[in-house]
C-alpha cells in the first residue's frame, strides 16, 4: 500500500511514537489527553494538507471510497469492509454507554496540603533561643501531646494515627516541615485542623486546635523540638535568596 | 465528483470527532483500593422488606461490606489513647423506602455503656467531624447523629453543631438492634431514607453523603466505664451512597447512538455508490 493515506498514517504514528516513547526519555511524559490532543493536531493538519486541490483529495480519499463503496471487491477487502461498517456503530454504542453508565467511584478530593497561612501568621520567628533546655522541654510536650499520632520518631506513625484521614504529617519527610518556616508550624499547630481555609478540607482533620490547651511558649518550644527530633531545619528568608 | 467533494468535506470532522470521542475514553483509572481500608460505603438495593431488627439476616450475608479503620478520639479534651474497637465492618441495604446499616465489631466483653453511632453531614454545608464543630476560615453545618446504647435497647436520633449542642431531636426517626455473639457486636440502624426533619441527614439514591462511625466500650475496668463521652473510638469522613435504581434509560441513548451511527453509514455508501456509478 502507498500515497498519501499511507505517509499520513506514517506520520501519526510517528508524532505519537514520538511523543509517548522518545520524548519522556528527555523530559517528564506527557499526559495522555495533551498527546491524543497533539496527534489530533497532526491529523486535522493531514486532512487539510490531502484536501487542498481536487487532484490531492482524489488521491487521499479516493482510495477510502472506493474501499467503503464495496464495488467490485473480493476476499479480505469485503471482509475488511463488511468489519469497518459494523464495528464503527458498535464502537460509537460503546462510547455512548460508558459515558452514561453510573459511577461507582465516590467524588474526587483534591486536598491542599500546605495551604497560605493567614497573613498574621507570616513571618513571624521563634522568640525562644535554641539552646538544649527549651529543646528538651520541647521534646517532652511533643512526647506529651503530639507522638500518640505524629509518632515518637517524628514519623507521622503514631499508635493512634491509622485511622485518620488525611494521615498525621511524617515530620522526617523533607516535603513536609523542611519545606515550612517555623512560623508556619506555629499557625498549623495552635488553630489545628479547624483553622485551615477551604482547600485544606478543614473538616477531616483530627488535628486538635492547641491555642485551647497549651501556651504560645509551649507551642514555639514544641517547634523547636520537632525540627531537632525529625533531623530537619526550619526553611528561611535567607536560604530562599 | 463534486458530490464527492462536498460530502469530502465532512469527512474530516467526523473523523476528528471519532478520534476525540476515543481519547475521552481514556480517562484516568481508579485509584487501588488502599490499605487504610474503605473509602465509601454501597447501600445495595433489594426488593421487598430491608432487615431492619435482625443482624443475622441472611441478607446481610448476600452482599459486600465495606471496612473502615477507627482512632482514639485525640481531637479534643478529654481524650483517650487507647480503644479497642480498632476496625468496623459496614454493609448496608435499601428498598427506595427504608435503609438499613449494619456495623459489626470486636468487643470481648458484652457490657450495659457499650454502644455505637452513625454521624452525617447534613445539608449542603460541610461540617467537621468532631460534632460538626465551629471551623475558622469555613462555614460549617451540622451533623446528624444516630446514637445506640446497649442499656437503652434502642437508637436515639441526636443532632449537633458544636460540642456544647449535642442533643437528641424532638421527632425520633431511627431504630437500632444490637445482638452480641462470641467477641462480635452487630447493630443494625434503619430508618427512612427520607424524613420530614430538616435536621436530618436525606438519603437520595445515587447521590453521596459523608458518614463517620463512633465505637465505645462500655467495659468496667479498676471500676470506671473505660470508654464514655469524648473517649471514645472515632473514624474520619466516608463516604455513604444509596445505589440508584438500574435506570434503562440509557439503553435507549444506546440504541439511538448505533441507529445514527448505521444511517450515517448508510448515507454515505449509498451516496459514494451513486457517485462512483455516475
Amino acid at each position: 500500500m502507498k500515497g498519501p493515506i499511507f505517509s499520513g498514517a506514517i506520520i501519526l504514528v510517528g508524532v505519537f511514537v514520538f511523543l509517548k516513547f522518545l520524548l519522556p526519555l528527555f523530559t517528564a511524559p506527557l499526559p495522555a489527553s495533551l498527546i491524543y490532543l497533539y496527534v489530533a493536531l497532526a491529523l486535522s493538519g493531514i486532512m487539510i494538507y490531502g484536501t487542498m486541490s481536487a487532484p490531492s483529495l482524489e488521491a487521499f480519499m479516493g482510495p477510502i471510497f472506493r474501499f467503503l463503496s464495496g464495488k467490485g471487491q473480493t476476499g479480505p477487502a469485503q471482509t475488511a469492509r463488511l468489519a469497518v461498517l459494523v464495528l464503527f456503530p458498535l464502537l460509537v454504542g460503546w462510547q455512548t454507554y460508558t459515558k452514561l453508565a453510573p459511577s461507582d467511584l465516590p467524588p474526587a478530593e483534591n486536598r491542599t496540603i500546605h495551604p497560605a497561612p493567614p497573613g498574621e501568621f507570616v513571618g513571624l520567628s521563634n522568640p525562644y533561643p535554641k539552646v538544649p533546655e527549651n529543646i528538651m522541654m520541647g521534646k517532652g510536650l511533643y512526647a506529651a501531646y503530639c507522638s500518640p499520632c505524629h509518632g515518637a520518631n517524628f514519623d507521622g506513625k503514631g499508635p493512634a494515627a491509622p485511622g485518620f484521614n488525611p494521615p498525621p504529617a511524617n515530620f522526617s519527610d523533607p516535603g513536609t516541615i523542611a519545606q515550612l518556616q517555623e512560623s508556619y508550624l506555629f499557625w498549623r499547630i495552635k488553630k489545628g485542623g479547624v483553622g485551615l481555609p477551604v482547600e485544606g478540607m478543614p473538616w477531616k482533620s483530627a488535628m486538635p486546635r492547641w491555642e485551647v490547651e497549651l501556651s504560645d511558649e509551649f507551642i514555639w518550644k514544641i517547634i523547636m523540638g520537632e525540627y531537632d527530633g525529625a533531623g530537619q531545619s526550619p526553611r528561611t528568608w535567607e536560604e530562599e535568596e | 465528483m463534486l458530490n464527492g467533494i462536498t460530502l469530502l468535506r465532512t469527512i474530516p470532522a467526523f473523523l476528528l470527532l471519532g478520534l476525540v470521542t476515543a481519547a475521552n475514553g481514556f480517562g484516568s483509572e481508579p485509584p487501588p483500593p488502599e490499605e487504610t481500608g474503605s473509602v465509601s460505603l454501597r447501600l445495595y438495593q433489594v426488593d421487598g422488606s430491608v432487615p431492619t431488627d435482625d443482624p443475622n439476616s441472611s441478607v446481610w450475608s448476600s452482599i459486600e461490606g465495606s471496612e473502615f479503620k477507627l482512632a482514639p478520639q485525640v481531637h479534643w479534651p478529654p481524650r483517650i489513647q487507647d480503644v479497642t474497637v480498632k476496625s468496623v465492618k459496614v454493609k448496608g441495604v435499601h428498598n427506595g423506602q427504608e435503609l438499613a446499616i449494619l456495623v459489626e465489631y470486636n468487643d470481648p466483653t458484652e457490657d450495659a455503656a457499650d454502644g455505637a453511632a452513625l454521624e452525617f453531614m447534613v445539608g449542603d454545608k460541610q461540617a467537621h467531624f468532631a460534632h460538626g464543630q465551629e471551623m475558622l476560615q469555613v462555614e460549617g453545618g451540622p451533623v446528624n447523629i444516630w446514637y445506640w446504647k446497649k442499656e437503652a435497647g434502642k437508637a436515639l436520633d441526636m443532632s449537633a453543631k458544636g460540642f456544647d449542642n449535642l442533643r437528641p431531636q424532638e421527632k425520633q426517626d431511627v431504630q437500632a438492634k444490637g445482638v452480641w455473639e462470641n467477641g462480635t457486636w452487630k447493630v443494625v440502624f434503619s430508618r427512612s431514607l427520607k424524613t420530614e426533619d430538616d435536621q436530618d441527614v436525606q438519603i437520595e439514591p445515587g447521590e453521596w453523603r459523608s458518614v463517620a462511625f463512633a465505637f465505645w466500650d462500655g467495659a468496667i475496668v479498676d471500676g470506671l466505664v473505660k470508654e464514655k463521652g469524648s473517649q471514645k473510638a472515632v473514624s474520619s469522613w466516608w463516604y455513604i451512597r444509596a445505589e440508584p435504581s438500574a435506570d434503562n434509560s440509557i439503553y435507549v441513548w444506546v440504541i439511538l447512538g448505533l441507529g445514527l451511527a448505521a444511517a450515517f453509514e448508510l448515507v454515505i455508501v449509498r451516496k459514494l455508490r451513486k457517485g462512483q456509478s455516475a
